[in-house]
């Protein structure tokens, strides 16, 4: 099988010689169809930049991003629009859904962008809407949802394009636990059921329990990697713990 | 450290908001202008000659101050809330770090000083220059030549700009400043989407805007009733009509815009997103919509009216005599030629003139009655067998209170039109020619007549019968234009004589010898020669005269006064309104900019954004201006019925249509303005679009 996504020696440097940040340092990964894979790592150690070059936010300093054969450097911005619409969908960590704009009104936003067909959307809006249970709340505006109505909503918009690979920034990171955790119950049916393929980012190792595949940064550069296989939940995250403590504060970092 | 934050700071708004430093230098500007009005060479001018009118417009020039002030405040206001509405996140991170408030309030307070006084050093010398610039210009299109244009500098005027600026200012900081302060530190450095949810239902905003159509309705078909301006409770009403009517249909409009989503007919790119932005900021701006759709209503009536009125009392350029006296002391009018002539000429100033000519005019003396002196059924009866109009009705219902005409000399009339470089007239002894002053008729009324004329039609004049030839004559017989007739008769010299039996007034009509002044222009002239008759002391003599130069300085002061005041409120009003929608809406998108990012990443291109940013800017300021447009088209009307006296109400018609093709142009400087709100938005956007850019 072919990787959707393929990842060889990103780098991308902040500001100038000799104030220079290094943010991601030959980073190479894949990812494959279907996958549900996480990335974590403290606060600084450049997941978001990752997250960011991918989705054609941010501009590589260096190596390459292959998107289904594509390479993302050598997209027009006309393309690149229509990259970041159809071919990602990218759910936000504070939702940012448009709050003059109902729930079903933010779902369909991008597929006026999109032009797709409006009878195919509607259908979509409909199947959506009914797994993520958002259907009671699609004629209200943003304000007048709860936080996990929001980000299912959020989800909803996301999805709804049917991208090839759904990115997730901290999608848990403004929610209460409950709410959090139903989140990612969605995410993670919507993986199994729909073979949707998504890379998260989070430092919450309760919200990477759900992965089949955590990659771990630090300070730029690739630190470590953990595979779920046929594994209880519980158990993988026991396995994140250790690893996010040696992050945190393994032997090897003690001055 | 201090100083330079504020050093800096300052820098940066000005940078940063070029609209907001535009906005003050505007208030200096308009400001200045009222105030040196005084000092404009056509008020200068005027004075001489009409010292009294002058002087109690300038006595009306604190009121028009006082207008200015407020309106200038409205704008200092709005540019100052999104001034510090744009910095409220950096406001609370300082509260943050332990900065007083006090501490706060006084930095902001230096800023604002520093940015005030930096606007006074550039807004004053671009006023004084703007206020000679217009000095000059009025006085070239008033046909003024002018004596000698001095440079003024009129420093109570500068005193009073910088006074009334630093109070507005200051009064505005004061007012936004203690708002701010008291908001708490996390309401500042809380991202604000805008949204409010204090929402009203749907219907409630139907019910306003349908009762705002049949307002304005209302206050329209008021404003077409001829007699609006008469009745004060009336036009009480009117007003309160088209005020309420106006901000009704703007609290309202919110629910109208709605309607496209709710059927889904908004079916294009973005439309969806692009609505609902429309009527957020019609939702959270109607009040301010509404009053700059006023002001801008306000703005266009006053500059259908000011042309208008400049247009209807332009001075005539084809005048004929240059002086007219008039000696109030003769026994016998016989006399009043030769004394006029032996003072001009004891006094060495018969050289002045290369013509000198009596207009002899009188009223018929034969008879004691002073009713139906005069009958004219026979041009009645010619003007009914004509076809049926409303000029045919006016006509006859003025020829018939005619009864009592004036009589004109025909020798002296035949003078006046020789001086003109006009055929003379030839009567025969029974004969008579009509003489009415064209302010009396319209150019219709006046082919009538001579239609009817051209029949030679015979009329009784004191039991006499006079045939009543040639075309209708209306050459100004003295040298005021307000002295009009409007209807007399031209008689032969001895028909004249035994008419009026010798009992008539005399106006002695001069005509200035051009070479006498040459290498001057003839209101030197006219301005010289003024200063040798007042230093011979005429009217110690009893002799009295009108020149040409007072004439019209008459003319001009109800030009000036009408058309000056009236275009200058205007711009003020059409600056500020216009200012107001603009920085209004780029405050709204800067606080939703959220918004655009998150299309960004939905993969909105700029392009995309752009053009709903447009949209969204066409809908914004074109509501307002498009009710204005209607509002000021009855408004003008309103206006023209009750300033343009009864004798310029002829050409009302005509002027409504110069007030059309101002509308016209002013909506064209609109979509000038929305212009470049569109390209400081779109200039907005694309900082949105910094990280694509990179790519």
């Amino acid at each position: 099988m072919e990787p959707i996504l393929y990842i060889e020696n990103l780098s991308k440097t902040y500001g100038q010689a000799p104030s220079q940040t290094r943010a991601l340092e030959r980073i190479t990964f894949q990812v494959m169809p279907g996958e549900f894979l996480g990335i974590m790592g403290s606060s600084g150690s450049g997941k978001s930049t990752l997250l960011n070059c991918i989705a054609a936010i941010t501009k590589p300093t260096g190596g390459s991003i292959v998107m289904e054969g594509k390479k993302l450097q050598s997209l027009s911005s006309k393309a690149l629009a229509a990259y970041r619409g159809q071919t990602v969908g990218y759910l936000f960590q504070n939702f940012e859904l448009l709050d003059n704009l109902t729930g079903r009104e933010n779902i369909l936003l991008p597929a006026s962008l999109h032009s797709l067909v409006e009878k195919e959307s509607l259908l979509r809006l409909q199947q959506l809407a009914y797994y993520l249970e958002i259907t009671d709340v699609l004629d209200r505006f943003p304000p007048q949802m709860s936080g996990g109505q929001r980000q299912r909503v959020a989800a909803a918009r996301a999805m709804i394009l049917r991208p090839r690979l759904l990115l997730a920034d901290e999608p848990t990171g403004a929610l209460d636990s409950k709410n959090a955790k139903n989140i990612m119950e969605k995410l993670s049916g919507l993986n199994q059921d729909e073979q949707a393929t998504i890379l998260m980012v989070t430092h919450d190792s309760n919200a990477a329990s759900f992965c089949k595949r955590i990659l771990f940064i630090q300070d730029g550069v690739m630190f470590h990697e953990l595979r779920r296989g046929d594994e209880k939940r519980q158990d993988f995250y026991q396995r994140i713990l250790k690893v996010m403590a040696q992050l945190g504060g393994g032997s090897c970092h003690v001055l | 450290m201090f100083s330079d934050l504020i050093l800096r700071n300052s820098n940066r708004s000005r940078r940063e908001n070029g609209l907001f430093f535009g906005s003050l230098l505007i208030s200096i500007v308009a400001f200045y202008m009222i105030l040196s009005l005084s000092r404009q060479d056509v008020m200068v001018f005027l004075a001489q000659m009409e010292s009294d009118a002058v002087n109690r417009l300038l006595t009306m020039i604190p009121v028009f101050c006082g207008i200015t002030l407020s309106i200038l405040f409205f704008l200092i206001y709005f540019a100052c809330q999104y001034q510090l509405e744009r910095r409220k996140k950096e406001f609370g991170v300082y509260l943050m770090m332990g900065m007083h408030k006090s501490r706060l309030f006084t930095m902001l307070l230096a800023e604002h000083l520093l940015t005030g006084i930096l606007a006074l050093l550039l807004g004053l010398p671009v006023a004084v220059l703007l206020a000679e610039l217009i000095s000059l210009v009025t006085a070239r299109l008033v046909g003024m030549q002018i004596i000698g244009h001095q440079f003024t500098f009129s420093l109570p005027a500068i005193g009073f700009t910088i006074a009334g600026f630093l109070a507005i200012k200051l009064g505005a900081f004061w007012i936004l400043s203690s708002k701010i302060s008291r908001q708490e530190i996390d309401t500042l450095l809380a991202h604000s989407s805008g949204y409010e949810k204090k929402q009203k239902p749907a219907w409630f905003y139907g019910i306003c805007t349908a009762s705002g159509v049949m307002m304005l309705a209302a206050a329209y078909a008021m404003s077409l009733q001829r007699r609006i301006w008469y009745e004060t409770g009336m036009l009480l009403l009117l007003f309160l009509l088209g005020l309420s009517g106006t901000m009704l249909l703007f609290y309202g409009i919110r629910a109208v815009i709605t309607l496209p989503v709710k059927a889904e007919k908004a079916k294009r790119k973005f439309s969806v997103f692009t609505l609902r932005q429309i009527q957020e900021n019609v939702r959270q701006q109607s009040a301010s919509m509404a009053i700059s759709s006023l002001l801008i209503t306000a703005a266009l009536c006053c500059f259908g009216a000011g042309i208008g009125i400049a247009a209807s009392n332009r001075p005539g350029g084809d005048h004929v005599p240059d002086y007219t006296f008039t000696y109030d002391c003769a026994e016998n009018p016989h006399d009043v030629f030769p004394r006029l002539q032996t003072v001009l000429r004891e006094n060495d100033l018969d050289s002045q003139f290369s013509q000198l000519f009596a207009m002899r005019i009188g009223y018929v003396r034969t008879t004691d009655n002073s009713h139906s002196v005069l009958q004219m059924d026979s041009v009645l009866e010619s003007l009914r067998s004509l076809g049926q109009s409303a000029d045919r009705d006016i006509l006859l219902h003025n020829l018939r209170s005619e009864d009592y005409p004036h009589l004109i000399c025909l020798s002296d009339y035949n003078n006046l039109l020789q001086a003109a470089g006009k055929p003379v007239l030839t009567l025969a002894e029974m004969e008579a020619a009509v003489y009415q002053d064209c302010d009396f008729t319209n150019i219709s009324r006046t082919a009538l007549l001579n239609k009817s004329l051209s029949t030679r039609p015979q009329v009784i004049l004191d039991g006499n019968p006079v045939t009543l030839t040639e075309e209708i004559q209306s050459a100004d017989l003295v040298t005021d234009r307000a002295i009009t007739l409007s209807f007399a008769l031209i008689l032969p010299d001895e028909q004249f004589l035994h008419y009026t039996g010798g009992n008539y007034e005399v106006y002695i009509n001069g005509i200035i010898r051009r070479e006498t002044g040459s290498g001057n222009s003839l209101m030197t002239t006219i301005s010289e020669l003024n200063t040798r008759l007042d230093g011979i002391g005429l009217q110690d003599m009893g002799i009295k005269y009108e020149s040409y130069l007072q004439n019209m300085g008459r003319q001009l002061f109800y030009m000036v006064a009408g058309s000056y005041i009236t275009i200058y409120l205007a711009i003020i009003f059409l600056v500020v309104a216009n200012t107001v929608m603009g920085v209004q809406f780029l405050m709204n998108q800067q606080k939703t900019g959220r918004r655009y990012q998150t299309l960004v990443c939905l993969g909105a291109t700029y392009q995309n954004l752009c053009a709903s940013a447009r949209r969204q800017i066409n809908w914004f300021m074109g509501l307002p201006v498009f009710v204005a447009s209607v509002s000021s088209f009855f408004g003008v009307k309103v206006l023209f019925t009750a300033w343009l006296s009864s004798r310029v109400q002829g050409t009302r018609e005509e002027m409504l249509w110069i007030s059309a093709a101002m509308i016209v142009v002013l909506c064209v400087v609109e979509y000038i303005y929305m212009t470049a709100i569109k390209r400081s938005s779109d200039r907005y956007l694309l900082t949105w679009m910094q990280p694509q850019r990179e790519e």
